[in-house]
């Protein structure tokens, strides 16, 4: 067999690669030229593609703006990866929610959280307004009907009780605390349980419908429809295996979503993410709207960001164990944020880690998150299993004793109240890689826009009647994803600003 | 709507074959691959009572329990809360291959597992998981 490329692969093993990409993606997403529209099954002056967050939220401001909206939803249910999520909204600069609770917090140090802990050069023009303008933000989404609770706790992880403001992120790990002022700043519905983005979305189409906004389910948005001047008028819909062309006079907000379930997508644009074992978003997350978007000339940013989760806790105790890398070393504080701990495995360590446990800070009830791979009365039997270098793991407990001992971590840290030395046995070893744990993750990549929702293309341009939010785009959140609610959070406001926009741009 | 009922009918009526099928490979399942199979499941799904229902019903002893029925779990779609089928392996390993496309109305809103061996491995996790202690 030929060698193509030079990668290996054979001739067929291309076909195959190349069917597989195509059975993916739901059509062509290339744009389809206005002269080629036979007729105009029906016209509005909005059309938004997507009904999670940035959706809905785009449609309430679009209808509120005075212009006639369509909701289009791919899927048979509403509500996208949002209403799966936890339903935290990243709030904070002193939010009715914060000052009601006596928690101080400023739009600075949000933002020096925001642009100084996660990935170089962030969007800042967007985080600065997203900080500005956040305890208005959380006033609107109270009065859209979401419910939340004058309670608060500092329990790590999305409260399991009715609690409605947290530390939603890594705010109290090293370095971030030492970059910003920490402040509880997830804000999330108040009801029992991990299912807030279910209650805040019944809350947006309960919106919706008072409003009168009609939402069309099981109709998937699949071409852009594009005038001779470059202007976005409509969308070639597939209803029933019929094909359908609606029209939208002042434009189209892509809302669809990324692309964690495409998976020959995610091995091009993001192969960090691809090794992860959970994609994790709805089951419309196939990136159609992104490429509709390239479809038509726009630029695609951070395509290989997301956020990849390791939750080691809770428990808590957990924390009190060190992750070690391949070679038996630490890399990161244990009581970081479990997304900026996945990040660093996905990203920084080959994809391998490993939790390392005594009797105190093994996990006590069983789980099956993490499988042990490994157990011992010594720490060297632990190396050993694991095939490390030799003395490695044994250097790294040693050194990290020697500190510990003295509430100090050197090299990461830690915060004291998880520090302390790792012994008596048994020891554990936790298997935390990508593919062997459970180990969630969700792209952050997509079309690049303005702060008002605007899409941008290649050469730096608007295109005109065209507009995104959501994952759909890349918005403030990057990778490492530092907080809960940051997705979402960035979907709601700038899906807000993306539904006025398109509604006052006649 | 003229695939509201026939589905169903047409999965009863090859369940002989599936059983066929997924004796065969749960005799070759792999149960840890199984577990991490479950990954995208578990997001929604405990298989465990301990954690109770999270945005999908808790799975905790599924096998053998009339789908749609679960005490505490407000959310099924009109399909599963009018069902009178029981959960079985074979029912779920018919059922997983493409989810939508045998209930389109279903709330589960899952792209499926295609891969029959991926099935069975993740159906021999289960039932070991959804058994309680």
């Amino acid at each position: 067999m030929d060698d193509l490329s030079g990668l290996g692969l054979s001739r067929r093993q291309l076909l195959v690669a190349a069917g597989a990409g195509s059975a993916a993606m739901a059509s062509a997403a290339m744009a389809l030229p206005r002269a080629s529209v036979p007729r105009w099954d029906m016209q509005v002056d909005v059309i938004v593609a997507g009904s999670g967050a940035a959706g809905t939220c785009a449609a309430i401001e679009a209808k509120l703006a005075g212009a006639s909206v369509l909701v289009l939803e791919s899927l048979a249910i509403p509500g996208g990866s949002s209403s799966l999520s936890g339903g935290v909204i990243y709030a904070g600069g002193g939010t009715s929610l914060q000052r009601a609770l006596k928690v101080e917090d400023s739009p600075e140090a949000m933002f020096n959280f925001l642009t100084r802990v996660g990935s170089p050069n962030p969007p800042r023009e967007k985080i600065q307004l997203y900080c500005d303008q956040s305890p208005a933000h959380f006033d609107w989404l109270v009065a859209q009907g979401i419910p939340y609770t004058e309670k608060l706790t500092t329990a790590k992880g999305l409260p399991m009780g009715d609690e409605s403001l947290y530390y939603s992120g890594t705010e109290l790990a090293w370095p971030a605390r030492e970059l910003a002022a920490p402040a509880p700043r997830g804000h999330v519905p108040g009801v029992k349980g991990m299912n807030g983005g279910r209650t805040m979305m019944e809350a947006l189409f309960g919106r919706l419908k008072k409003l009168g906004v009609e939402l069309k389910t099981s109709v998937s948005s699949e071409q852009l429809i594009v005038e001779s001047d470059g202007r976005v008028s409509g969308v070639v819909v597939s209803q029933a295996g019929e094909r359908k062309y609606l029209g939208a006079r002042l434009g189209v907000v892509l809302a669809c979503g990324g692309f964690i379930h495409n998976r020959p997508m995610l091995e091009q644009y993001a192969p960090h993410l691809s090794r992860c074992s959970t994609p994790w978003g709805g089951a419309g997350d196939l990136g159609q709207g992104i490429n509709m978007g390239i479809g038509v000339g726009a630029a695609a940013l951070r395509m290989n960001e997301g956020f990849a989760v390791a939750p080691i806790y809770p428990p808590e105790n957990t924390i009190s164990g060190i992750l070690v890398n391949r070679a038996g070393q630490r890399f990161i504080s244990e009581d970081s944020y479990h997304a900026v701990i996945g990040h660093s495995i996905a990203y920084e360590q080959q994809g391998s880690a490993w939790l390392i446990t005594d009797q105190a800070s093994s996990y006590s009830s069983p789980q099956d998150n993490f499988p042990l791979v490994a157990e011992s009365s010594s720490i060297g039997g632990i190396a050993e299993q694991l095939d490390m270098p030799r003395g490695g793991l044994q250097n790294t407990v040693a050194y990290y004793n020697r500190y510990a001992g003295k509430a100090q971590d050197p090299l990461f840290s830690k915060s004291k109240t998880y520090l302390r030395p790792i012994q008596g046995p048994p020891y554990k070893a936790w298997d935390i890689s990508v593919d062997r744990a459970f180990f969630p993750a969700h792209t952050l990549g997509g079309l690049a826009t303005t702060v008002d929702g605007e899409v941008i293309s290649s050469f730096g341009e608007l295109i005109p009647g065209l507009y995104a939010a959501g994952r759909n785009t890349a918005g403030i959140a990057t990778a490492p994803y530092i907080a809960s609610g940051l997705s979402v959070g960035d979907a709601s406001f700038f899906g807000r600003r993306a539904g006025k926009a398109v509604a006052g741009s006649q | 709507m003229r695939w509201s009922i026939s589905p169903l009918i047409i999965v009863f009526l090859c369940l002989p074959a599936v059983a066929d099928e997924l004796q065969s490979r749960l005799a070759l399942a792999d149960k840890d691959r199984g577990r991490v199979v479950f990954g995208p499941c578990r997001t929604c799904h405990y298989p465990d009572a301990l954690m109770g229902h999270n945005s999908g019903p808790n799975l905790s002893e599924i096998f053998g329990k009339v789908a749609g029925k679960q005490a505490g779990f407000a959310y099924y779609s009109a399909r599963f809360k009018q069902a009178e089928f029981v959960w079985t392996p074979q029912l779920m390993f018919t059922w997983l291959e493409n989810p939508m496309a045998m209930f389109p109305d279903s709330a589960m809103m899952s792209l499926g597992v295609p891969d029959p061996q991926d099935r069975a491995d993740m159906i021999a996790f289960l039932m070991q998981a959804t058994v309680p202690d």
